[in-house]
This record gives C-alpha cells, sequence and structure tokens, in this order.
C-alpha cells in the first residue's frame, strides 16, 4: 500500500484561503481478484455539502465508500478526512467519520438502545452524554417504542434507523450513508431528511450513495456518477446533469440496456 | 420432471466447482478414500466370513450402526456441504412436493457416497456365501434397502435439523439438548467404574446388539442369519420392517419438501424487552471514575460478549461444547483403560485448555456486525480486552470449580497448588495464542442466526491454517505451566508450589501480552478483517 504516494489535500491552517475537503480519495484503487473494482479514483468532497454517489449495481460505490471510511484497505491511494490521513493517523480521522454501511450485519442480540450506547461507548464519549443521546436518537428516529426490543427482532427499516444513529451519536463532522433510505417508511424517512438538511445547514457533510435519482436530486447539491470503477461526472447537481433529469444524463453515462427487446409475448390483449 | 432436476443438480455442481476449485480436493479426496477403504473391506469380510453366524451378525449390525450415526450427523453438523437440492430453492417455482420428489430422490442416490456404500454392503453380503444361495439373496435385498434407509434419514436429519434451528428459541433448545447428553454420560460413567469395561463387553454390549439388530437399523443385517437358520418368518418381518422404515423416512422426507415449498425460511421467534444493560455496565463498573474514558469502550464491549456469551446459541453450544473433553476423559477413558486416579488432574486442565484454544476464531464471530468495532476508531486493545475479559468471566470460575472438583475426588489435596497454578496457567496461555490467531488467521464461522453446530465449509482451508497455527503455538508454551504440575503429581508434591507460581505469573502474563499484541494487529488489519470474516 502507498498512502504517502498519494499527493495530500491542503491541511487546515497550512494553506488560509484554501477550503479543505471534508473528504478527499487520492488515487483510491482496489482489485478482487480479476476485477478492478475501484480504479485510481481522485474525488473532493467539500465541507459542508449534501453529496450524492450514484452508480449502476457492481459500479464500485460501497468499495469507495469503505475504503474512505476504514472499513476495507485499498490496494493503493488513501483517503484523507479534513486534510486528516485515513490510513495513516486512523483514529484522529475516524473520530470526524459517522459511517452507514449497507448490507452487513449489527450487534443483533443487543436492543436498540444499547446498540446506541455501544457505539457511544466505543467513541470514549462519557456516559452520561450517551444516555441523554441515546434518548433523543430514538425519539428523533421513532423508535422509542422499539427501544427496549432486540434488533434481531426489528424489521429492515428499523435496523437501517438504528444503525444511523450509530452513526449519528458521537456528532461527527462527516457523514458516510450508503443507502440510508433503503427499506424505510416514508415518514420516517422524513425524519431522517429534516435531520440530515439540519446537519449540513449547521456546517457538517453528508454523502449519501443511492439508487433513487429522485431523493438525490432533492436533497444533494454535489454528484458524483461512478460507473466501472471510475468517477464518470463530478460537480454541482446542475452540473452534472445539465439542463436534464438526473435519470437521463445518468444513462447517458452508463449506457442503456443494450437490447431492448419487445416481450411481445407479455401483452395481455 | 427428474431430468430437470437431475440437470440442475449437475450442472450447479459444475458451477461451484469451477468457482470454488478447493472443492475438487473434497471430491477426489473422497473418491481416494473410496477407493483405499474396498480392498480393506473385501479383507474385513473374508474374516468376517471365517466367524460363526452369530458372531457375523452382531458386527454387522454394529457396523450398520456406527454408519447410521455418521448419515445422521454429517449432514447436521456440515451445513453448505451439497445444498444444490434444497427444496427451498424451488419455491419460488410453484412446483407441487409431488412432482419434483421423483427427481430429488433419483439425484440423492446418484452421489459418491451412495455409490461406494453400496459397493461396501454388496461386499459385506458375500459373509453369508457358505450358507447357500437364500441368506445371500436375503443379504442382498436388506443391503440395498439399508442403503435406502442410510440416504433417506440423512434427507430427514438435514430438513428436520435445519427446521428446528430455524427459530432462536429452538436453538437455544438444542443447546440444551447437548448438555443434557453430556449429564447421560454420568450413569454410563457409574456403570464403566464399578463393572469395568469387559463386564460391559461381555454383558452388555451383547445386549445391546441383540436389540438394535430388531430395530429397522440392524434388520437387515440381522435377517440372512435368520434365513441360514431356517426362520423365513423372521426374515420377512425383519425385511419388511425395514421396507417400510425405508417407506415412512422416504414419507417424512416428502412431508419436509412439501412444506419447505411453502415456507420459506424464517428468522424469529417471540420479542423480548430489556434495559439497556451496556449503559448499566459501565456505570457499574468498578473503577468508575478512575478509569480513563478509553476504557469504557472495553467495558462495553465486554457488556456486550457477556449478553452473546449467554444467549447466541452460537456461543453457547461453544460454551458447551469445551466441557465435552474432559468429561468424556474422567467418565469414560479413566475407567475404561483403568488409569491411575492422579490422571483426573488432567481434565480441569483438558478444560482450560479447550476454552482457551477454543477461541482460536473469536472475533469472526461477530461476522459482518464487526463494522461498528472498526469503524469506531484505534481502539484494537478495549475491543480486544473486552472480548477476552467475557471470556474469562465465565471460564476461570468454571475451571476453579472442576478443580475444586477433581481435588476433593481424588482427596489429593496437597497437590491443589499445583493444579490451580497450571490450570491459571494454561486458561491464560491459550487465550493469550487465542487472542492473537483471531485476529491475524480469522476464518468464516458461522453467522449470527445460522446453524450453531455448524462448521463453515467455505473456510475449510482457511480454518486449518487458523488451527495449526494455534495449536503448535499452544503445545510450545503449555508445557511452561504443565511440567511443574507433572513433577508434582509423579515425582514429589514440593513441586506443587513451583507449579503454582509458574502458572499464576505466566497465566496472565500471557493473556495481556496476548491480548496487546491482538489489540495492535486489530488496528493494524482493521481494513481487512471484516473480509476475512465474511
Amino acid at each position: 500500500m502507498s498512502h504517502a504516494s498519494a499527493t495530500a489535500p491542503p491541511h487546515p491552517g497550512e494553506n488560509p484561503g484554501v477550503d479543505v475537503p471534508a473528504i478527499a480519495l487520492r488515487k483510491l484503487t482496489k482489485r478482487f481478484g480479476a476485477t478492478l473494482a475501484v480504479d485510481t479514483i481522485d474525488l473532493d468532497i467539500p465541507a459542508g455539502s449534501f453529496y450524492g454517489v450514484v452508480g449502476p449495481n457492481g459500479a464500485g460505490k460501497t468499495t469507495s465508500l469503505s475504503m474512505a471510511t476504514g472499513l476495507l484497505t485499498p490496494d493503493s491511494g488513501t483517503a484523507f478526512i479534513h486534510g486528516v490521513n485515513l490510513w495513516a493517523v486512523p483514529e484522529e480521522a475516524k473520530r470526524m467519520l459517522g459511517v452507514l454501511p449497507d448490507g452487513l450485519h449489527s450487534f443483533d442480540r443487543l436492543t436498540g438502545a444499547e446498540l446506541i450506547s455501544y457505539a457511544g461507548l466505543l467513541r470514549g464519549m462519557d456516559r452520561d452524554t450517551v444516555e441523554a443521546r441515546r434518548d433523543d436518537l430514538l425519539a428523533a428516529l421513532d423508535l422509542e417504542g422499539a427501544g427496549r426490543t432486540l434488533v434481531t427482532d426489528y424489521s429492515a427499516g428499523m435496523t437501517k434507523k438504528i444503525s444511523l444513529a450509530c452513526a449519528l451519536v458521537h456528532a461527527p463532522r462527516v457523514l458516510v450513508l450508503d443507502e440510508p433510505f433503503e427499506a424505510v417508511d416514508p415518514v420516517s424517512a422524513g425524519a431522517i431528511r429534516r435531520i440530515l438538511t439540519a446537519f449540513v445547514e449547521s456546517g457538517g457533510t453528508v454523502v449519501m450513495s443511492s439508487h433513487v435519482m429522485a431523493l438525490v436530486e432533492r436533497l444533494c447539491d454535489r454528484v458524483a456518477v461512478i460507473g466501472g470503477g471510475r468517477i464518470l461526472a463530478e460537480g454541482t447537481l446542475d452540473e452534472v446533469r445539465g439542463g436534464r433529469e438526473l435519470e437521463d444524463r445518468f444513462v447517458d453515462l452508463i449506457g442503456d440496456v443494450a437490447d431492448q427487446r419487445d416481450l411481445a409475448w407479455l401483452r395481455q390483449s | 420432471m427428474v431430468a430437470s432436476v437431475l440437470a440442475i443438480k449437475f450442472r450447479t455442481q459444475r458451477h461451484v466447482l469451477e468457482r470454488e476449485r478447493w472443492r475438487i480436493l473434497i471430491v477426489i479426496g473422497g473418491a481416494l478414500w473410496a477407493v483405499v477403504l474396498l480392498p480393506w473391506t473385501l479383507w474385513g469380510a473374508s474374516a468376517l466370513a471365517a466367524e460363526g453366524s452369530d458372531f457375523r451378525e452382531d458386527v454387522l449390525v454394529g457396523a450398520t450402526l456406527i454408519l447410521t450415526l455418521g448419515w445422521v450427523s454429517v449432514p447436521v453438523l456440515i451445513t453448505g456441504l451439497d445444498d444444490t437440492l434444497d427444496p427451498g430453492r424451488f419455491a419460488s417455482f410453484g412446483v407441487g412436493a409431488r412432482r419434483i420428489m421423483a427427481g430429488l430422490t433419483v439425484a440423492a442416490l446418484l452421489t459418491i457416497p451412495v455409490a461406494f456404500f453400496t459397493v461396501f454392503f454388496l461386499i459385506l453380503t458375500s459373509v453369508w456365501r457358505d450358507l447357500g444361495a437364500g441368506p445371500v439373496i436375503v443379504a442382498i435385498v436388506g443391503a440395498v434397502l439399508t442403503v435406502l434407509s442410510l440416504v433417506f434419514v440423512a434427507r430427514v436429519a438435514a430438513m428436520w435439523s435445519t427446521r428446528v434451528l430455524a427459530s432462536r428459541r429452538a436453538r437455544g433448545a438444542a443447546v440444551a439438548g447437548i448438555a443434557v447428553g453430556l449429564g447421560l454420560m454420568a450413569p454410563l460413567a457409574w456403570v464403566l467404574f464399578s463393572d469395568g469395561l469387559d463386564a460391559v463387553l461381555e454383558n452388555y454390549l451383547v445386549v445391546f446388539l441383540d436389540q438394535v439388530a430388531v430395530t429397522p437399523v440392524g434388520a437387515g443385517m440381522s435377517a440372512p442369519n435368520a434365513a441360514a437358520v431356517g426362520d423365513w418368518f423372521g426374515v420377512t418381518w425383519r425385511l419388511g420392517e425395514l421396507a417400510l422404515w425405508v417407506l415412512l423416512l422416504w414419507g417424512a422426507w416428502r412431508a419436509n419438501v412439501a412444506y419447505a415449498l411453502v415456507n420459506p425460511k424464517f428468522r424469529g421467534a417471540g420479542t423480548r424487552r430489556r434495559d439497556d444493560t451496556i449503559i448499566a455496565a459501565v456505570k457499574n463498573a468498578p473503577m468508575r471514575g478512575v478509569l480513563p474514558t478509553r476504557s469504557m469502550a472495553a467495558t462495553a464491549v465486554r457488556a456486550r460478549l457477556l449478553r452473546y456469551w449467554f444467549s447466541d446459541p452460537r456461543y453457547l453450544a461453544n460454551m458447551m461444547g469445551v466441557f465435552v473433553f474432559p468429561v468424556v476423559f474422567v467418565a469414560l477413558v479413566m475407567p475404561v483403560t483403568g488409569l491411575d486416579v492422579r490422571w483426573s488432574f488432567l481434565a480441569p486442565v483438558l478444560l482450560a485448555a479447550s476454552i482457551g484454544w477454543g477461541r482460536h476464531n473469536d472475533v469472526a464471530y461477530d461476522s459482518s456486525a464487526l463494522w461498528l468495532d472498526v469503524v469506531s476508531g484505534r481502539i484494537g486493545v478495549d475491543v480486544l480486552r473486552g472480548r477476552m475479559s467475557a471470556i474469562v468471566a465465565w471460564a476461570l470460575p468454571a475451571t476453579l470449580v472442576a478443580c475444586a472438583a477433581i481435588v476433593a475426588w481424588s482427596g489429593l489435596w496437597q497437590v491443589a497448588p499445583a493444579l490451580v497454578g497450571a490450570c491459571v496457567g494454561v486458561l491464560g496461555l491459550t487465550l493469550g495464542v487465542s487472542a492473537v490467531s483471531s485476529v491475524v488467521f480469522p476464518y468464516r464461522a458461522p453467522a449470527p442466526g445460522e446453524n450453531p453446530l455448524g462448521a463453515e465449509v467455505g473456510s475449510v482451508g482457511a480454518g486449518l491454517v487458523a488451527q495449526l497455527v494455534s495449536s503448535a503455538a499452544t503445545v510450545v508454551l503449555l508445557p511452561l505451566v504443565i511440567a511443574p504440575l507433572v513433577l508434582a503429581l509423579a515425582v514429589d508434591p514440593r513441586w506443587a508450589w513451583l507449579a503454582c507460581i509458574a502458572g499464576l505469573a505466566l497465566g496472565p502474563a500471557a493473556y495481556i501480552a496476548g491480548v496487546r499484541l491482538a489489540g495492535r494487529a486489530y488496528d493494524s488489519r482493521a481494513g481487512k478483517l471484516l473480509g476475512a470474516v465474511t
């Protein structure tokens, strides 16, 4: 691994007048056997942005986000969180990150309340703060009634919400959320949207991957389109969609289904 | 439909072999094993043919009983070895059990083990050659029915165990079953201690095999002997009973397939409500206000692992499992082999070693849930301290109780300090080794909610390396604390105090060193752990 070879983004205070990106990916690469999942990605995510990462299935979104949050060691390249090299100084970088991965287990023999407490204590917070924030989060995410139930008995959406609470409990500066709205009901989705929007308004940064283009257009001010392990387009929402619907632009970039065969036999009359 | 099911089976198998080439080794190993075993079977059959007919019957019945136990337990213990015919996979196609059962039956019979055991049992029918054609023909019918019963009993066992283990409460019940099984060793041990092995073999075993011979398990093997003495009524009801048994098993399998086709796998049980014991553990921490805040992470991890140890069937099965070796040793090996009472001191040492070595894959039991520990910072030492101290919380008392029980039973009080020292030493050393091994060589363990008794087949290679390395390290280190105990028992009780001091010093030292080393390794390997355990 060559963390040092990557060009570092500016550090806070090092170069006044230049903004330090919340997340800077430098030459990030990951290969699984014969598959090049992420191909030397460079990306700056400005502080204070609500950033959308979109791409088709298997494009390398989750792999990139995993390498940007300390869950997966890159083959080469590194990630900087507010100028701190995640793979060289993880203790400092991880403190600034709140992470919600997709498709992983959670410690489901704990209750929802216990899982939040656990996440807070791992972060080194004192118990009174953990207790207070735990109750706030359960209320804000409409999980008060389920706080004393084991997570294994939760629905998919509830599990998502409790994992989000774990990502929020230490009040990080940057949130990296992989499919945060998947399986979440509309009422809870509204609550999550309000929480995230307020977080960004107060200066925090949210990086969110999603397959739902309408959601990305509604929430995000910047967006990156990933395909085949590379960044195909990146910029403000308007720059990327270039006056069209994001979905159309996305299909342009990725390429539509090549053989749009007419399933005539499926027609009912 | 038979052809379609067979095509699916063979195509799936080909794809699996192409994707996971190490499985070819299992196929080749199995084929070699079969080829090597057949000459031995021929030799055994000719040797057996020279014995009296009652003896032949007893041997064949005993062998069939052992094979039946094997056919029942292997598919239950090794999940995923051959799930190409899992009927749940047909659920979404909307076919009924009636239509696919023929295909499933033929497919189940077209496997290497079935081919081998068919040949195996047919060779064994030659045992009856000297008694004329009648007994041989009966033996062949019995052999074919016995093979069918083995195949079907394996299917029923696998499907029932999956069904039973699908709910959380049932998995707990399965663990309780293991405990009861261990408890049943006691009366057996009592008989062995009081009567001795020879008497047991002479009196009980023959009686026992005679009983098995009239059950479906042994009926196919005892029918030829009945034919040999002209007891054709006996032949008829034995073969009839076996044929009925085969039909019943097939019916049970079919009923299970029908069930699986309309009841997809589910998770769950009732909802239970609990107070937040994680936060309570921190409040009750003995050094509250004195400890730096970082070690609260260790307290939280410990509280979480304690919950898992006492509620997750995977951990409970492990906890039960460590008692098997020591109990078998004291209850079976010692009375059977007539060992000196001093050998009983090995039991608590075995217990400590089983507990410690058994955790060499501890971290992998978190499965992919360990992301939460990884993203929370550079806290490897805290994570390992919490994990290991949760084990010590039950392992140390269990080991000390075993020590006290053995000392009280043997009456060798003067060696007690040596035993306590050796056990603490062994526990500390093995846990230290396991802490490091579980971070450096983790391999896939059963995921939460999976069969707690199952070995993950995909992890065979990685698991072997981890087990070899952790065993080698354990074997090198253990003499340090066990040698003085042996000297105290065999040479002079005055060695007891050295054993005590050596164990009490080296055990905790190795434990602390192992946890620190493992914690640092955890931090430096943090980005690789998730991939290694899933």
